[in-house]
């Protein structure tokens, strides 16, 4: 059994796109070593140092001692936040495992040339032979001018008050084919992780 | 995504290697894939994933919460700890995806039966660009000694990883896999277990 992970692209509630996630980043990989190599005794902060989304080093935390509230690795941003979860973007420049950002991020927002960002949606299945969980965020433009997505991005976040509060990229990929929300139109990106015997 | 292998190396009392193997690991649990659940939850949603620890008890895990102390897969286990990090067993029942224990995990200690379990240690390898796709590649390395006066076979390995909340402290299996053929440690020899995880990179 292998940990697959795939990104689904659907455009007014009908899918344009489906295929492996091949783009994991450096700091996906970092920061899973990070946390992985921690004995979890929590007697300290301990952190492991990323990339931030400004292309800075920045210490996300790997485990908490005492600090809240506080989330180690998240993703569920919430309505109207454009800083972490689930990203999209206009840029179409290839895909590096050292990418800290997307090359260009569609903001949220009503204007043109903006997309409003929903909250995050998680849906899961387990079975003996076959499981899978999702994330999935819908994009609706607002506008009244068409908006083209090329790219979509997963940014984490580490945080525990007054200690850190860290976004990085961890995984961007650029899609086959730009895909045009039109005014009103949506746009939801789904991230499935899936395990099958 | 996520992939991985296990080296399995036995040595005799005079430090001379009897065997040794490499397998591709096939085992990855829902436990694993339950942690991403949480960390997909965590801000906002503030909702828990119900998995069972290794004891069979089931447990609440969270990505984020108001509360203290705070760690998620971690797998450094000191030198004696046989409660996370690598474990070894004796079971060879199949791998069910469910599964959150080890068939027959053989105990640390001196006697009979059981090995004494080193500690834990991860060695990052950082970005491995000679593969294609290249990959993050880290590995999990411990060692196993045999101080009985009996061989001990070991024919299945499993990763758990210690979970904190607050004042809660649980282990969770996530991987398990039972190897294709026995490794047998005879007595005063010894065995090292390596766990290689890579990420599949862009």
């Amino acid at each position: 059994m292998r940990l697959n992970c795939e990104l689904i692209v659907e455009v007014d509630g009908k899918q344009v796109y489906r295929g492996a996630l091949k783009s994991f980043l450096k700091n996906f990989g970092l920061y899973l070593a990070g946390m992985m190599k921690n004995n979890g005794d929590t007697s300290t902060h301990k952190y492991v140092t990323v990339t931030g989304l400004d292309g800075s080093p920045a210490n996300a935390l790997v485990e908490i001692c005492v600090a809240y509230p506080s989330g180690p690795l998240v993703f569920g941003a919430g309505d109207n936040d454009d800083s972490y979860g689930i990203l999209v973007g206009s840029g179409s420049t290839p895909v590096s495992p050292s990418d800290y950002a997307l090359a260009s991020k569609i903001p949220h927002g009503t204007g043109t040339g903006q997309l409003d960002y929903d909250t995050h949606t998680v849906v899961s299945s387990y079975s003996s032979t076959s499981s899978y969980v999702e994330i999935y965020r819908t994009f609706v433009n607002k506008s009244g001018s068409d908006v083209v997505v090329r790219e979509v991005g997963l940014v984490a976040r580490s945080y525990a008050k007054d200690v850190a509060d860290v976004k990085f990229l961890v995984a961007r990929d650029v899609l086959p084919s730009p895909i045009t929300v039109k005014p009103l139109g949506s746009l939801t990106v789904k991230y499935r992780i899936s395990l099958s015997m | 995504m996520l992939k991985g292998y296990i080296e399995v190396v036995v040595w005799d009392r005079d430090g001379r290697i009897v065997q040794s193997g490499r397998h591709e690991m096939h085992s990855f649990l829902n436990n694993l894939l339950k942690f991403f659940e949480a960390f997909f939850k965590g801000d906002g949603l503030g909702v828990g994933v119900s998995m069972a620890d290794t004891g069979g008890t089931t447990r609440t895990v969270v990505g984020a919460a108001n509360n203290s102390r705070q760690s998620r897969l971690g797998t450094a286990a000191a030198s004696g700890d046989d409660s996370y990090g690598i474990l070894v067993g004796s079971g060879t029942t199949p791998v069910d995806m469910n599964q959150y224990t080890l068939a027959s995990k053989i105990p640390h200690g001196t006697s009979a039966g059981q090995l004494s379990y080193g500690p834990l240690s991860l060695d990052d390898l950082g970005v491995v660009q000679t593969v294609s796709p290249p990959v993050y590649r880290f590995r999990l390395v411990r060692s196993f000694t045999n101080a009985s006066t009996s061989s001990v076979t070991i024919n299945e390995i499993g990763v758990a990883v210690r979970y904190r909340f607050a004042d809660y402290d649980y282990r969770f299996l996530v991987a398990r896999d039972v190897l294709p053929s026995s490794y047998t440690v005879p007595a005063g020899g010894s065995a090292s277990v390596a766990v290689t995880i890579e990420v599949e990179l862009g």
